[in-house]
């Protein structure tokens, strides 16, 4: 079973179809909805499980659409990278574990099913993202993404929540003309859309379209990745989703940036035909930048969603910096955060749904003392607390001690600098949350007792947790996978 | 420069325009007027992806009785069909939450707004 | 201020852009990659390879049929998200947008919609049948006959144009694009070995013109589903 190739292409069509069907199968109590979303991304998990295991026994893998040959067909590509897929079915399947009860307290009846086939949408853009091997399909399956993203930002409706979608819209909408720009371009010095072909033959191609094209997929892929300057969509549009759509554009869509960034990577690197230092010192700064900038701005947010939204602005910006330093250490930490991130965010702002639904307050203020009536829910998040500080053995330290290293290797220590000095900021504004949820007194001592979250809530925190303390025992091990996709990014075709 | 350019007339032709529907983005008030903005720079890019398609004295790629070499080369039309879709769903999903903004804050100019916010 | 800064902006903007159009390969000639590449391939084996003769069609179904399975899907993603934002409103502010309703359509357009629409009905199917041979296809004619419907709801009563979308089963018909798709998808899977497979041999040229026009209907008819459930939505109607 695992080496048949067309389940490349029923990983992406069965959450297709199911995601298509919730609104026919749900009926007017959105439960059965939320069943079948939890069954439609089961069997996706599975099946994506036997494509990580036939990646890591025989190496990147392909299946051209068809019947074709590539490139006159589509072809979908499998690589360590793709290896992703696994954080974006477990994170899917867990945020809509969650929302079963989260769901209806936050939309109206009417809208549930849709929020569930817009979520599986959205997964199913994700997933088609990291595996297709084709320019073209790669813009499709963005604005599949995209688009579900805006409209699952909207779905509470509320006014701020309108207008936090609407920019959005706007800034994605831009960004992903650029991206579509750039494949134009792509397409019109190689006349090619494989991602495949057109490294190979990039080379000897006219110099001003082939930079224009490179800088207008990165500025594309760098909006949606919300770097420094251009993240101002993010904090609204995260903080003011429901929690497990936040939990879901913290975690992985933004990280549809990055990967997106790692794609143009390979055909730049792989061709030869273009020198990235200048982009790439770009991005090195900027990611700097985002590292103290988000941090800063955390530190001053009382409302716990806005927090969580600046720091995933912050991270970004590690893994940011990381691609930019361009060394081994560096993209395998950066890779790899990518990873560990979307858990660790994924815990965080479960768990700050659980209480949001438990108590309905938001502010750190308004849920001092929570570590009493909810311990659970709070260890957990304290737990990925940690785990974002980076302080070991949790998930979150070996990546950055990578990309700390990756740095130095790249001879541009004051980015060490910078990374520890963001993670001392963000330090501090998790002590503020840790301190609140446990050492300071509950605001009304009349208010009536708060439970801890019902079970379909709580067990997806808890299980994200003790990922975030296990990634971090593991160690090495994730790290050491994704070495041979690191090794082949950097060397180019035919070894020069 | 200007030489190279005279024979890549309609790809510089896109170019104005895209720079004409930034302008709009990034000038105007009103969010719809903002959107319009946004459709003229999808239009651009639309037209420059299909031009690059374009050969001369080319006949549309429609085998059959009375066709003739050569032939306009097809697939940038068959992308920018997608791209067109893509662009009318974005401007669907647009308007909608413009709907959504006018009825719950009654006005849909971007400075209003703001300091509503 | 900002206007003049921003005019700056675009003109440097503009002035790097076609700098880049100058350097492309000419416009026009038939030695550019993307001509004597991919494209070259398609025009030279397309119409025998797919049984279409209308190669732009084939590109679309045969060689890049995933992209198509992909567009068919924003475009219902589309009607998701305008759902999820536009019903099941709280507020009590509420009130469905009447000016639809309130500026009746002279008699004029009344009689002029109401006597070309069969004509618009019949060409529309007509495109979106015949897409493999002549110009046309699933999404031209779905957008004719969706355009039609919209011109009748505006000018028919609320009764009448209520009953253009068969309420019972619109949800399964305003998805079946992506289904009939993935259905031919898997139908090319399980007949043949690969996901979208056509049969290139000449024997076997019917039942692949017949995926591709099931192809094409639910498109056709989808895509126009899609449409009208838009406006409808847009204008406060169910």
């Amino acid at each position: 079973m695992t080496s048949w190739s067309p389940l490349l292409a029923l990983f992406l069509v069965i959450p297709l179809v199911g995601a298509v069907l919730t609104p026919v199968v749900s009926d007017s109590s959105g439960r059965r909805s939320w069943g079948w979303a939890v069954f439609i991304m089961s069997v996706t998990s599975a099946m994506s499980v036997s494509l990580i295991v036939r990646v890591l026994e025989e190496g990147p893998f392909s299946y051209v659409i068809g019947g074709w040959v590539a490139p006159y067909g589509i072809e979908l590509r499998f690589d360590e990278f793709s290896a992703s897929v696994a954080i974006v079915c477990l994170l899917g399947l867990l945020a809509i574990v969650f929302s079963r009860h989260y769901a209806p307290q936050a939309l109206t009846p009417e809208r549930i099913p849709y929020y569930y086939t817009l979520l599986l949408l959205n997964l199913t853009g994700m997933l088609g993202f990291i595996v297709t091997g084709d320019l073209f399909n790669l813009y499709v399956f963005t604005e599949i993404l995209s688009l579900s993203a805006y409209a699952l930002v909207a779905i509470s409706g509320e006014k701020t929540a309108e207008m936090a979608a609407f920019k959005y819209l706007v800034m994605g909408a831009v960004s992903s003309l650029s991206i579509l720009f750039g494949v134009g371009l792509l397409y019109a010095l190689t006349g090619s859309l494989n991602m495949a072909d057109v490294t190979s033959r990039l080379a000897g191609t006219a110099h001003a379209p082939l930079v224009m094209a490179f800088a207008a997929l990165t500025l594309g892929f760098m909006v949606k990745a919300a770097l420094f300057p251009l993240h101002i969509w993010l904090p609204d549009a995260h903080a003011i989703a429901p929690s497990p759509v936040s939990a879901v554009l913290s975690g992985l869509v933004v990280k549809i940036g990055i990967l997106g960034m790692l794609r143009v990577y390979q055909m730049a690197y792989g061709s030869g035909a273009i020198d990235l230092s200048g982009l790439n010192l770009t991005l090195t700064w900027l990611g700097a930048i985002s590292i103290v900038m988000g941090a800063f701005f955390a530190v001053f947010q009382d409302d716990i969603k806005m927090m969580l939204a600046y720091s995933t602005i912050s991270n970004i910006g590690y893994i940011v910096m990381g691609l930019g330093l361009a060394s081994s250490y560096s993209l395998i930490g950066a890779s790899v955060h990518v990873f560990n991130h979307a858990l660790i965010k994924a815990t965080l702002f479960l768990g700050a749904g659980a209480l949001i639904h438990q108590t309905g307050q938001r502010t750190l203020t308004g849920l001092a003392g929570i570590g009493r009536s909810m311990p659970f829910t709070t260890a957990a998040i304290s737990i990925g607390a940690i785990s974002i500080v980076g302080i070991p053995p949790t998930a979150g330290f070996l990546c950055k001690w990578y990309i700390a290293l990756g740095a130095l290797e790249a001879g541009e220590p004051i980015f060490a600098v910078a990374l520890v000095f963001g993670a001392l900021l963000i330090f501090i504004y998790y002590i503020r949350m840790v301190n609140a949820f446990y050492f300071r007194k509950p605001q009304d001592a009349g208010a009536p007792a708060v439970h801890e979250a019902p079970l379909t809530m709580l067990v997806p925190v808890l299980i994200l947790a003790a990922l975030c303390l296990i990634m971090g025992i593991l160690g090495r091990l994730p790290l050491s996978f994704i070495e041979p996709a690191v090794t082949r990014l950097l060397t180019p075709l035919g070894g020069g | 420069m200007i030489e190279a350019l005279w024979n890549n007339l309609d790809y510089a032709a896109s170019v104005i325009l895209f720079c004409i529907g930034l302008y709009a983005v990034i000038t105007r008030n009103n969010l719809i007027k903002k959107f319009m903005g946004l459709n003229i720079m999808e239009t651009a890019v639309f037209a420059f992806i299909v031009a690059l398609g374009v050969v001369e004295n080319g006949d549309a790629p429609i085998m059959g009785d009375g066709a003739s070499a050569p032939f306009i080369n097809p697939l940038p039309q068959a992308l920018i069909l997608t791209g067109i879709v893509v662009a009318v769903s974005t401007t669907a999903l647009a308007l909608s939450l413009v709907i959504r903004i006018w009825r719950q804050c009654g006005t849909i100019e971007a400075d209003e707004l703001r300091e509503a916010e | 201020m900002k206007r003049a800064f921003t005019i700056t902006l675009l003109i440097a903007l503009a002035l790097v852009l076609l700098n880049v159009m100058a350097d492309l390969p000419p416009h026009g000639s038939a030695e550019t990659p993307p001509y004597t590449h991919v494209g070259a391939y398609y025009l030279e084996h397309g119409p025998e390879e797919t049984g279409s003769e209308n190669v732009v069609t084939s590109v679309i179904l045969n060689y890049r049929g995933f992209d198509t399975t992909g567009e068919v899907t924003v475009i219902v993603t589309a009607l998701m998200a305008v759902i999820a934002v536009l019903t099941g409103t709280r507020d009590t502010s509420q009130e469905p947008d009447t000016a639809v309703t309130q500026i009746a359509p002279s008699v004029v357009v009344r009689f002029i919609v109401r006597v070309l629409a069969p004509f618009i009905l019949v060409f529309a199917v007509y495109v979106i049948l015949n897409g493999h041979i002549t110009p046309g296809g699933g999404f031209q004619g779905g957008t004719m006959l969706g355009a039609l419907i919209i011109a009748l709801t505006l000018v028919l009563d609320e009764r009448r144009s209520a009953k253009l979308i068969p309420q019972r089963s619109v949800r399964v018909i305003q998805v079946i694009a992506p289904l009939m798709f993935v259905a031919i998808g898997l139908f090319g899977l399980i007949a043949w070995g690969d996901y979208l497979f056509f049969p290139r041999s000449e024997e076997l040229r019917p039942i692949v013109e017949i995926m591709l026009v099931l192809i094409e209907i639910g498109i056709g008819v989808g895509g126009a589903v899609v449409f009208a459930r838009i406006f409808r939505l847009m204008a406060g109607r169910p």
